[in-house]
């Protein structure tokens, strides 16, 4: 596919994002297209697809086209696993859209077995790590410790800063010249930033 | 074009969640979900698309039910 007028995909950034905000049945549309949107203009496969997911209750997840158990495949032969749970809180502005927990874990292979890091946020966490934090899966140069069980608290990092990270520093091969997909993720983590909940990074008691 | 929405059947993520269980942590679906309730997991996010899959079943589940027992 040739790469696509900025323009253009700034206003398909805008359109989504101005749908998912807008709250009510059509904000999970407007979240898919923006997710979808910004994975194709980065770091996911021409192959790979994000699909909604769908069960008996009322969440619904972002996550691969097999469903939440299906990593996308990226550009440079590895996977992102990423699970968004999505649903909608009730406020004096009507049904809006929020995010419940979201994960993104970066894996050379399609079963997870290596992993290479993993961001997650929960914006309820029931145990005593932060609500937003990243693992890696290395060892500690000094002491020679495992940093895997390690949870690094971050905030809540948005998903467009992930897909940077992916590009910029483990060189996953982007879809779209930097001009297009920098101003892409820019503009939507722009909104992202604005309205992003954060959560305390432990347990009160 | 809509959007793509996977439905899943209650059956179909009840029968994932129990292969998945036995297959990955040698527990039935219900003792991982106790587990998890009791924080006796050592890392949950490790099986997040397991949580996730229970997550989409209702409250009165079944299965929910059999790990409140």
């Amino acid at each position: 596919m040739p790469p696509r007028e900025l323009r253009y995909l700034l206003g398909d950034v805008r359109t989504a994002t101005a749908r998912y905000l807008r709250g009510g049945d059509d904000s999970f549309d407007g979240f898919f297209d923006l997710a979808s949107l910004l994975l194709n203009v980065t770091v996911m496969s021409e192959m790979g697809g994000v699909r909604l997911v769908a069960g008996e209750s009322g969440v619904k997840y972002l996550a691969g086209w097999r469903g939440i158990q299906d990593p996308l495949p990226l550009t440079d032969g590895r996977y992102l696993r990423l699970i968004m749970a999505l649903y909608l809180e009730k406020t004096d502005k009507g049904r809006l859209l929020k995010v419940d927990e979201a994960s993104a874990q970066y894996q050379a292979d399609r079963e997870g077995k290596r992993w290479i890091f993993r961001y997650d946020y929960r914006r309820h966490p029931k145990d005593r790590y932060a609500a937003g934090h990243v693992q890696i899966n290395g060892t500690l140069t000094e002491t020679g410790a495992s940093m895997s069980r390690i949870h690094f608290p971050t905030g809540r990092v948005s998903l467009e800063a992930i897909l940077r990270l992916l590009i910029e520093d483990f060189g996953v091969p982007p879809r779209e010249p930097a001009e297009n997909w920098r101003a892409v993720l820019a503009e939507s983590e722009t909104e992202f930033l604005r309205i992003a909940h954060q959560a305390p990074s432990g347990p009160a008691a | 074009m809509g959007t793509p929405v996977l439905q899943m059947t209650r059956d179909e993520i009840a029968r994932t969640l129990e292969s998945s269980s036995r297959a990955r942590l040698s527990m039935s679906a219900p003792e991982m979900i106790r587990a998890y309730w009791d924080r006796r997991l050592v890392d949950p996010a490790e099986i997040a698309d397991l949580l996730a899959l229970v997550r989409l079943l209702r409250d009165d589940d079944p299965l929910i039910a059999a790990a409140r027992a």
